[in-house]
């Protein structure tokens, strides 16, 4: 007997038994829904704060380093700037400078400024159409060189990046973050418009792609908070580092941000930075810090992938009693079917004949199961997605797959015993039964 | 020699209290072509006896050669290709599988044999245009009368064109009728060159053997023709 044979063999008994199949079923089709939605769910809760830490771009690194004694704070900055650039595995290197003390800043009639209060925020809307929600929220002015949108995760959507003499001659000049572009300029080009800070002219070279506007979270708590924290990378406003001296009292920037070609480039420019810095800065002149917000990402995604084999193996519990449930109804069908497989043995079927065949039913019992499983997960994981998230959550490929093996190979495991039973009847005892 | 049967015992719960001899030292033997009716009580052995010759149960002792192959000592295996080859049968009950109609019932046989798909077609029609039944290949067992279930269920027994027929109390559940009819069918197939056994408790279906074989507590106590046994 062959094994298409058997196959339509398995299909006809499990049709002519519909309501039976289907009982036997459902332990599977249960058991595997289970699977899927909570495995579906705890990637989804990692969903949001992935995409957190992806729009601070990926492979960064962040130094402070801070010294009051020896050769002073600016040959800190400079010392860690040149440091890096002859290490091979760096992309780029910015200062990551602040403006504190909140400035006005002004263009035409647009006026944003945190001592009045009165300065509303734009910020840019994942569709753009229904023109965004007011928040009221003054734009971060930072300071860095010509790298700063690659350290820092930005690309340029037009205009461009500083150049280098804009950055030595202290060039009135700025790059925008897309929601202070938009809040200011609306639909008009901003490039080589001049906006005033603290009544100080600035040019516009650049403004940054926005970030805020591909993330779409959904709408729970958190990932209300993480969406947030992207968008709020919009209101942006970069200066020429070299513009400390003017808003900072030419305080000099303790802050870098280095981007890494690769993540193995990451960890060794992690070590020699921590190298290179303890030695020229140690706990009785100053201090420093290095860190990278992918370690933090990783040590997230390890956590939730610890909760994902939680949640799958309370899962899989109800799949094996769902399992263990094929058994019980296989071995019944044994039992009932006690006459057929003598039958079946008189006109010639062997032992191997059928075991194939009540291991495929077993086999199929499950495998229709886990397809029915398996749409019930998907619906489950989108309900999931909607109330937890707010968002579209859809099952990952490798759970799906995974799930649905896993139940046909529990489908043959549990069925091998009724098989077994079921072809070791002798044909003389089976024929007598009714 | 088609059947060779020397001093067959099949004794159950052999040396305890309730030891049982169902066929105590039978010698048989039966050439191609015959029509051999085996007859005897309830209990007498002749069912223990048609299911050792149908190779569905082992002797305990004695020895059965089948077309000159021992079966003895046979494994699992080898008894099933034995049954399916070599032997038809045709049950009181019918037996066919009531989930499968008419054809899937005939084709059975067939498939265990591994005949490939496209050659069974031809010999499921040819069995039941045999058995007047191909017009019903269609039907379950269920829509069908007890005779046209047992002409299906004959159909499946000669469908992989075996040697012998093993017919036990194949009219035992029919009217005298359709059982009339049935028997004719089994006439005519050793009339073809079957070898045919039917097993009865019924005088009557056994007269109309060439030759009778009366069993009685596991022996053999006549065997001949139904003048020479006494019926």
């Amino acid at each position: 007997m062959n094994l298409t044979q058997a196959i339509k063999m398995a299909a006809k008994s499990i049709f002519s038994n519909k309501g039976r199949s289907a009982l036997t079923m459902l332990g599977i089709i249960i058991g595997l829904a289970a699977v899927i939605v909570l495995v579906s769910y705890a990637q989804g809760q990692n969903m949001a704060m992935n995409a957190y830490y992806e729009s601070m771009g990926t492979n960064i690194i962040s130094v402070s380093a801070y010294s009051w004694g020896g050769g002073g704070q600016v040959d800190i900055g400079k010392k860690i700037h040149n440091y890096c650039l002859q290490l091979d595995g760096v992309a780029g290197i910015t200062p990551n400078g602040y403006v504190y003390g909140d400035p006005t800043i002004k263009y035409e009639s647009k006026t944003l400024s945190r001592n009045r209060g009165g300065g509303s925020f734009a910020v840019v809307s994942p569709g753009g159409m229904d023109g965004g929600y007011q928040v009221n929220e003054y734009p971060e002015i930072r300071m860095g060189n010509d790298y700063f949108g690659v350290c820092n995760g930005f690309t340029i959507a037009r205009g461009r990046e500083f150049s280098y003499l804009e950055l030595e001659n202290m060039s009135q000049v700025c790059v925008l973050g897309a929601a202070t572009a938009e809040y200011l300029f609306g639909f008009t080009d901003p490039i080589d418009k001049t906006i005033s800070i603290n009544g100080r002219p600035f040019r516009v070279i650049g403004v940054y792609q926005s970030k805020g506007a591909k993330a779409d979270l959904g709408n729970s708590e958190e990932s209300q908070w993480m969406e947030e924290s992207i968008r709020r990378q919009d209101r942006l406003v970069v200066l020429p580092y070299t513009m400390t001296r003017y808003f900072n009292n030419n305080e000099s920037i303790s802050d870098y941000v280095i981007k890494a070609k690769t993540s193995d480039d990451l960890k060794e420019i992690t070590t020699a930075l921590n190298g290179f810095l303890s030695t020229i800065i140690n706990e009785n002149n100053g201090y420093y810090y290095v860190d990278n917000p992918q370690a933090w990402q990783k040590q997230n995604n390890e956590a939730n992938e610890l909760q994902q084999r939680f949640l799958g193996g309370v899962a899989a519990i109800s799949l094996l009693v769902g399992g263990i449930g094929i058994m019980n109804i296989m071995l019944v069908t044994v039992t009932e079917r006690t006459r057929e497989i003598g039958i079946r043995k008189a006109i010639g079927a062997e032992r191997r004949s059928i075991i194939t065949q009540f291991l495929i039913e077993a086999a199929m019992i499950c495998g229709i199961g886990g397809i029915f499983g398996i749409i019930v997960g998907y619906l489950g994981t989108l309900i999931v997605g909607k109330l937890s998230f707010g968002t579209i959550l859809i099952p990952s490929p490798e759970i799906t797959v995974g799930a649905f093996v896993i139940s046909v190979v529990l489908g043959i495991i549990f069925g091998m015993y009724p098989a077994i039973k079921a072809s070791g009847l002798q044909p003389v005892e089976a024929l007598r039964a009714d | 020699m088609l059947i060779d049967i020397q001093n067959l015992f099949k004794i159950y719960n052999e040396g305890k209290e309730s030891e049982v001899r169902a066929l105590n030292g039978v010698t048989l033997t039966i050439d191609r072509g015959e029509f051999v009716a085996i007859i005897g009580a309830s209990g007498s052995g002749k069912s223990t006896l048609m299911n050792i010759l149908g190779c569905l149960d082992i002797p305990t002792y004695g020895d059965y050669w089948l077309d000159g192959t021992d079966i003895t000592d046979r494994t699992d295996r080898e008894l099933a290709h034995l049954r399916n080859k070599e032997i038809g049968f045709i049950f009181q009950g019918y037996n066919l599988i009531p989930a499968l109609s008419a054809y899937e019932n005939v084709e059975l046989p067939l498939i265990y044999q591994g005949v490939p798909a496209g050659k069974r077609e031809e010999r499921i029609m040819e069995a039941l245009e045999k058995v007047s039944m191909a017009d019903r290949w269609r039907h379950k067992p269920a829509e069908m009368s007890g005779g046209q279930q047992q002409r299906v269920a004959i159909a499946r027994a000669i469908a992989t064109h075996p040697p012998i027929i093993m017919a036990d109390e194949p009219t035992g559940a029919l009217d005298s009728k359709t059982g009339k009819h049935v028997l004719e069918i089994l006439h005519e197939l050793n009339r073809e060159g079957s070898t045919v056994i039917l097993i009865t408790h019924d005088n009557g279906i056994a007269a109309a053997a060439r030759r009778i074989v009366r069993i009685s507590d596991g022996r053999i106590v006549a065997d001949g023709t139904k003048e020479e046994v006494g019926l």
